[in-house]
């Protein structure tokens, strides 16, 4: 066999696999569509504002409706110490207005 | 066949057989490309599947929320506040709620407890859908006077199992003052619904606010709920010039902050691209820097044998391609394993943190052809220009003088 064909069958092996896998994850997608109804039942019937990801700290737990800087309220210059912390986007640096 | 096809496909030819004699290095390259590969897409997978799961399932959440803020910091709202509210047109209604946390000391466990008035949410008929077993906890019969009465909880999946506790059984959760507060199971939410609900103990809010010893006349937000969407930025305007001491967070922003966080600026996500970054500059830099003595002799070599500039550069152009073509499809393929099967296992331990209770959930990342072209030019391009550059530098340059030098 011609090394060019080889390398076409690895190619063709390797989409064949992606597209089984996008296949199955349609499938799943298609599941947890359908458990959709119930969780906008969970959000609208107890006024939820946030996934339940990380529990560590109330700024994870919550980082919609508490501050992005209450890392650093516990006391001043209190670092922030929990890992889940690290998935905070950083703020745009401060400019003075010229 | 067609001639120009045929050539290129004996390029192709040689171009693999080429590889196959420097089989260890171009394995390693690969093997390294498909590892930046992987978790550059992995990271990308991770945000946008999260991203889309949060727009999708907190669709329904409160139109605005208001909470009362005192020297930076968010403190218990007066629910006298309603009443500055009742002028503005618009509002359906306001719902107070209770809601905190209970941290365990047993288990090291953080709970959120939620209390609100399931008479006053929107959907709240339905509750009882989201639980597998029991209803909702109901309002107290003595209103006046819960800390009399065993109060009803529905606790979240995760919960019952950290405290072994089935439906019926009863518990006790300890108030500020130390004294005890005894509750029983009457509900057990679905496990479906952990990514919501897994750490949920709800109450009413008469018996958070026994639980917590929330003084009557305070609630620790307030949700607001408009009849006309698209008033709601309006609307948030209004509260937030008609209660100045308080901070008005839409629906909107509350799925930007999301975006926020999941964003490929994050923290996170800046370590990674950082590691992968660095692996992918010394990949290129190698490449860059100059073909090896040995490379520049079989292009000297090929060129005496009549290989023409062009030819040389094809056939380089077929090595990039094959190598950054096979590393992409399997960074990607691996990375999506990763994300949907392994449930992002690598980043799990920066996602919980330090959690105790953390749910299962499965992430599906809708792969659109903008993701995989974006991933693409991220990654391929840089391979193929920083390859056929010192190519095209050393087949320029004629072949005795290569050869000699």
């Amino acid at each position: 066999m011609r090394p060019v064909a080889l390398a076409a069958l690895g190619l063709l092996i390797l989409l064949a696999c992606g597209a089984l896998l996008l296949i199955q994850g349609r499938g799943l997608a298609d599941r947890q569509q359908a458990a959709l109804p119930v969780l906008e039942i969970a959000v609208a019937g107890l006024g939820l504002t946030d996934l339940c990801l990380a529990t560590e700290a109330r700024y994870t737990r919550h980082p919609a409706v508490s501050d992005p800087l209450a890392p650093f309220m516990s006391h001043p210059g209190s670092i922030e110490h929990f890992p889940t912390g690290s998935f905070w986007a950083p703020p745009p640096p401060y400019r003075r207005q010229p | 066949m067609n001639r120009a096809l045929a050539k290129q496909l004996n390029l192709v030819d040689f171009a693999l057989s080429s590889l196959w004699r420097r089989r260890w290095k171009n394995g390693a390259v690969l093997l390294v490309f498909a590892g930046v590969i992987f978790l550059i897409s992995s990271f990308h997978l991770v945000t946008t599947a999260l991203t889309a799961t949060t727009q999708r399932v907190l669709a329904p959440a409160p139109d605005i929320v208001i909470q009362k803020m005192t020297a930076g910091r968010q403190e218990s709202i007066p629910l006298a506040y309603q009443e500055k509210l009742t002028g503005l047109f618009g509002i359906k209604k306001v719902v107070p709620r209770i809601w905190g946390y209970y941290f365990d000391e047993v288990r090291e466990a953080n709970f959120t407890v939620i209390g609100v008035d399931p008479e006053q949410m929107p959907l709240a008929e339905h509750l009882g859908q989201v639980l597998a077993r029991g209803h909702f906890p109901a309002a107290p019969a003595n209103a006046a006077a819960p800390e009399a009465e065993i109060a009803p909880a529905a606790l979240g999946s995760l919960v019952s199992e950290a405290l072994e506790l089935e439906h019926g059984a009863f518990f006790s959760l300890f108030r500020p003052d130390l004294s005890l507060k005894t509750l029983q199971v009457s509900g057990l939410f679905r496990p479906e619904s952990d990514l919501l609900t897994a750490d949920l103990i709800a109450l009413h809010i008469g018996e958070a606010r026994d639980l917590f010893q929330v003084p009557a006349g305070l609630a620790t937000d307030l949700c607001v709920y408009v009849y006309n969407p698209a008033e709601i930025n309006n609307l948030a305007r209004r509260i937030a010039e008609a209660l100045p001491d308080s901070r008005v967070l839409t629906r909107e922003q509350v799925a930007r902050t999301y975006q926020a966080v999941f964003g490929w600026r994050s923290g996170f996500a800046a370590v990674c691209l950082l590691a992968a970054l660095a692996a992918f500059a010394i990949l290129a830099w190698d490449k860059a820097s100059g073909l090896s003595p040995e490379e520049r002799r079989e292009v000297a070599v090929l060129k005496i044998v009549g290989w023409e500039t062009p030819d040389i550069l094809a056939l380089r152009s077929w090595e990039a391609l094959l190598v950054a073509g096979f590393a992409f499809l399997l960074g990607l393929l691996l990375a999506y394993i990763h994300v949907v099967y392994f449930a992002a296992g690598l980043f799990r331990p920066v996602m919980v943190g330090w959690s105790v209770i953390h749910p299962h959930f499965t992430l599906i990342p809708q792969l659109e052809a903008q993701d995989v072209l974006l991933l693409f030019s991220l990654t391929v391009l840089p391979y193929l220009a920083a390859t056929v550059i010192p190519t095209w530098r050393c087949a320029s340059v004629p072949a005795e003088d290569a050869l000699s030098g």
